[in-house]
């Protein structure tokens, strides 16, 4: 029995190919584009949408990905906000890879679009691992999952330099103590932003929207 | 992912004679991938083929990273809980906390394979590639 040396390549080079693919496929027509990460039922559809009503009213025209692992009921939200949205059903796999953002990208009416949404499957492990190829990402989490939800899921928090705390105005009611979010995330991640929200209304979102490179004139929601 | 590792790595056994045993898959510890689910991905995705019965041992690479600011290269501060379960690297720079990347950690390659030699193979026969 003896070893013997591969000169490998990294396994997941194909994959940042085709992320570096897809994001050079949005960069030369000018769109921007953002990763929307987070827990399921943290309100990353719903912090979505607003996103989508916020810029249209700035005059943008935004795309969206929808990901789930069945159903079709976030991309009918986005459509209903009026962005051009594509569904995609990733079935047993528990996050979207580059691979299924090129493909739906090809659906998308990519030369009538400044921003695209993409929004991924809820999980806070493995889409970290999985680059797609967007310009900007953050992470969505919120106050009803418990205020350890950050320092349970560290690697994602330690690598992702924008995260949404939603749901601030149930922190009473679930005995959370939103401070303790912040104060896990900024020993993991220094340089790293955190914004707390509340998506049904709106607050917070002028930030959010502002960390992410845009910077919005109409102030009204 | 694992079938990605398998169908790259099986032409490049073709030149390495004997039984291949185990296959060392080096991992940085920023990934997140679960080795029990690699493992039991590589099991089932490699019978029938020449690496079916073939260990996959997960290789843990510690991060070391680069601060872009005062040109730090080493060992990153790690984030703990109070009970020491946790060691979770933190990309920011120990020395001035400045802005780091990454330079070793999100590695995820095979770099190496044990090979029998119980089934025809010759010693010295098997150097293939350069080494990292």
């Amino acid at each position: 029995m003896h070893d013997v040396r591969l000169g490998g390549e990294d396994i997941l080079a194909r994959q940042l190919e085709l992320a570096e693919e897809n994001y050079r496929r949005l960069h030369e027509r000018g769109i921007r584009s953002v990763s929307v990460l987070g827990a399921i039922g943290s309100g990353k559809t719903t912090i979505v949408e607003w996103a989508i009503v916020r810029l249209q009213r700035e005059g943008l025209r935004v795309g969206a990905i929808a990901a789930d692992s069945a159903g079709d009921d976030d991309h009918v939200r986005f459509l209903s906000r009026g962005a051009r949205s594509v569904n995609v059903n990733t079935q047993d796999d528990c996050h979207l890879d580059a691979h299924a953002v090129d493909h739906a990208l090809d659906a998308l009416p990519l030369d009538d679009l400044d921003v695209v949404f993409v929004e991924n499957v809820g999980n806070l492990i493995c889409p970290a691992d999985f680059p797609l190829g967007t310009d900007r990402e953050m992470v969505v989490i919120s106050v009803t999952e418990g205020d350890d939800m950050i320092r349970k899921h560290p690697k994602i928090f330690a690598q992702t330099d924008l995260v949404v705390v939603n749901k601030v105005d149930l922190a009473p009611a679930v005995g959370v103590d939103p401070q303790r979010l912040i104060d896990d995330y900024a020993k993991l991640n220094p340089h790293g932003r955190i914004v707390l929200t509340e998506a049904k209304t709106g607050r917070g979102m002028d930030e959010v929207l502002s960390l992410l490179g845009f910077e919005c004139t109409n102030t009204q929601w | 992912m694992v079938d990605e590792l398998i169908s790259s790595l099986l032409p490049r056994l073709d030149a390495i004679p004997g039984r291949v045993t185990a296959v060392f898959l080096r991992k940085g510890e920023l990934r997140i991938l679960s080795t029990h689910a690699l493992q039991s991905a590589f099991e089932l995705l490699s019978r029938g083929t020449r690496l079916d019965g073939a260990r996959l041992e997960i290789e843990d690479v510690s991060a070391v990273v680069r601060c872009r600011a005062c040109s730090y290269e080493g060992p990153p501060n790690r984030f703990g809980d109070e009970r020491g379960h946790l060691a979770i690297p933190i990309l920011s720079c120990p020395r001035c906390g400045g802005d780091v990347t990454a330079v070793a950690g999100r590695e995820l390659c095979v770099e190496r394979v044990a090979v029998s030699e119980g089934e025809g193979a010759t010693r010295g026969s098997v150097t293939q590639g350069a080494g990292p």
